[in-house]
């Protein structure tokens, strides 16, 4: 196979993206692994080389016939697919490392030019850096776990192991009924667009340079009753907005509600797979600024919107609607949800990326811990994304500069972390 | 004792719906394994609550939402038969 079809989701970010063509963006997406020494670049140079022997979708490119062929991962022969790149830079200070990390995250890979992924070994620190619509968060992790299997195995896949499977098979219900489900999707879009959102970024009209703080936290263990309560995204959710709804307030923004998209991951649990592509659907939820104020109520309300959104077939719904996005995604945006017409998208971005469970070593290190860092749009300007590892859990804060300042990121940091109850690690 | 069996019965109903719906092809759970470890996030437990609400005939109000209550299939089971007891 030589051509990869972008899914649904996929073709949402790049659309997304395109509504601010010309300013260069950045779409790239980081998984940092921290490990407790240094990985030799060559084992994972030798370890991405023998991955494109299986699966070329690493160094491909992203390609669409002209004029409205539907958008794909293109590869050529295994001779002419050149590797990802592989940068090795020694040990540096904490603020050096992290302003590395930050250049990294701005670097816009352009995937009609170079491979979607790159890796960069930073001291301690393992970073896989890829063009988000080749693969979601899950999708990642898969990867370099995959990679790690073929370092461990001398760049064999195992003996007696099922041959991996690296693109996920494509639904099997007749067009008619998936076109009858879409539609269904498509009324509950027009029912959000009634009411345009606002974000901090509103107004932002230039490209500004991403960046994000990441801390990590452990759970306070007495509260273990009711750990499971503050893990769920609702209840979370609820909190991010109510350090938003704090912000919102001080600027004197309108009591518009906040329109926020959840991604419901698609991946079976478990799946150490390396699928390509962002295996999502979205849930879009909706409150209001002064309704974080009773949190638990608001957390609850939120839970019972997921349960009937899943309960009637509605977010099942939407991931077979944006399958339909194949030729013409953006065309569909400014038509479904106009208000993207001004670049306008969500109140913000919030997700909980879960957490990544590493079987053993990765390239002879052991994991001390990994986060995931998005970038993000000049609007909505900000987002705030849960990760977990090894015990920890960190809470990443990506920001458009200008949007809010470093001590407008230091409260929402705080209020999160009163609200689930969180020590500092360091 | 026939409790301890309706108990096991809820929790084979529980995983095989777990793992035929949640979990990936060859990483199946057992009615012990903890169901955050295995991955299942909040999207996938509120699928294990409707599928709950669909064979067994309630709604688990969040203030059952205890660790105690639902870190296990078996320990969901022991919930929903304690629940499905008359007062």
């Amino acid at each position: 196979m030589d051509r990869l079809a972008l899914r649904g989701a996929d073709l949402v970010l790049v659309g997304m993206h395109w509504l601010w063509r010309g300013l260069g963006l950045s779409n790239n997406t980081l998984f940092v692994v921290e490990l407790d020494a240094p990985v030799d670049p060559e084992r994972i140079r030798r370890a991405l080389d023998r991955f494109l022997d299986l699966c070329p979708w690493p160094a491909a490119r992203l390609a669409r016939p002209f004029p409205w062929g539907a958008l794909h991962w293109a590869a050529g022969d295994r001779a002419g697919l050149p590797a990802p790149l592989v940068r090795h830079r020694p040990a540096a200070s904490d603020d050096e490392r992290h302003a590395a990390l930050e250049a990294e995250l701005n670097a816009a890979i352009d995937p009609r030019r170079e491979p979607p992924l790159r890796v960069l070994i930073l001291g301690r620190l393992l970073v896989l850096t890829w063009f988000h619509p080749l693969m979601d968060p899950r999708g990642g992790q898969n990867l370099l776990v995959h990679l790690a299997d073929l370092d461990r195995h001398g760049g064999r896949v195992p003996e007696g192991a099922a041959r991996p499977v690296f693109v996920a098979a494509p639904d099997p219900r007749p067009l008619r009924e998936r076109g009858r489900i879409a539609r269904s999707s498509l009324a509950h879009m027009r029912a959000l667009a009634a009411v345009p959102p606002i974000s901090l970024g509103t107004g932002v009209t230039a490209r500004g340079r991403i960046r994000f703080r990441q801390q990590r936290f452990l759970e306070r263990e007495p509260a273990g009753e009711d750990r499971r309560a503050t893990r769920e995204i609702s209840w979370r959710l609820a909190l991010v907005g109510r350090a938003l709804a704090e912000l919102w307030r001080r600027r004197g923004l309108p009591d518009v509600p906040f329109l926020v998209p959840i991604s419901v991951d698609l991946r079976p649990k478990g799946e150490p797979g390396p699928i390509f592509g962002n295996l999502l659907a979205f849930h879009f939820a909706r409150f209001r600024p002064s309704e974080t104020a009773d949190l638990p109520e608001l957390a609850r309300t939120l839970r019972g919107r997921m349960a009937e959104a899943l309960r009637d077939g509605q977010i099942e719904a939407n991931a077979v609607a944006m399958d339909f996005l194949r030729y013409r995604p953006l065309r569909w945006m400014l038509r479904e949800l106009p208000w993207t017409a001004e670049r306008e998208t969500f109140s913000f971005n919030c997700a909980d990326i879960g957490e990544f469970v590493p079987a053993g070593t990765l390239f002879g290190r052991t994991v001390v811990n990994a986060y995931h860092a998005p970038a993000i749009l000049p609007r909505p300007g900000i987002g705030v994304f849960f990760n977990r590892c090894c015990g920890q859990s960190n809470l990443v804060t990506t920001w458009v500069e200008g949007v809010v300042s470093e001590d407008e990121v230091t409260r929402i940091v705080d209020v999160i972390r009163e609200g689930l109850g969180w020590d500092r690690t360091c | 004792m026939p409790k301890q069996s309706d108990s096991d019965r809820v929790a084979g109903a529980l995983v095989a719906f777990i793992n035929d719906n949640i979990m990936a092809h060859g990483h199946p759970i057992g009615p012990d394994d903890d169901l955050e470890g295995a991955g299942v996030d909040s999207m996938a437990f509120l699928k294990i609550l409707l599928f709950v609400e669909r064979e067994f005939g309630f709604w688990m109000p969040d203030e059952d939402l205890l660790r105690a209550n639902i870190a296990s299939a078996r320990a969901l089971a022991g919930y929903i038969c304690r629940r499905g007891k008359p007062a």
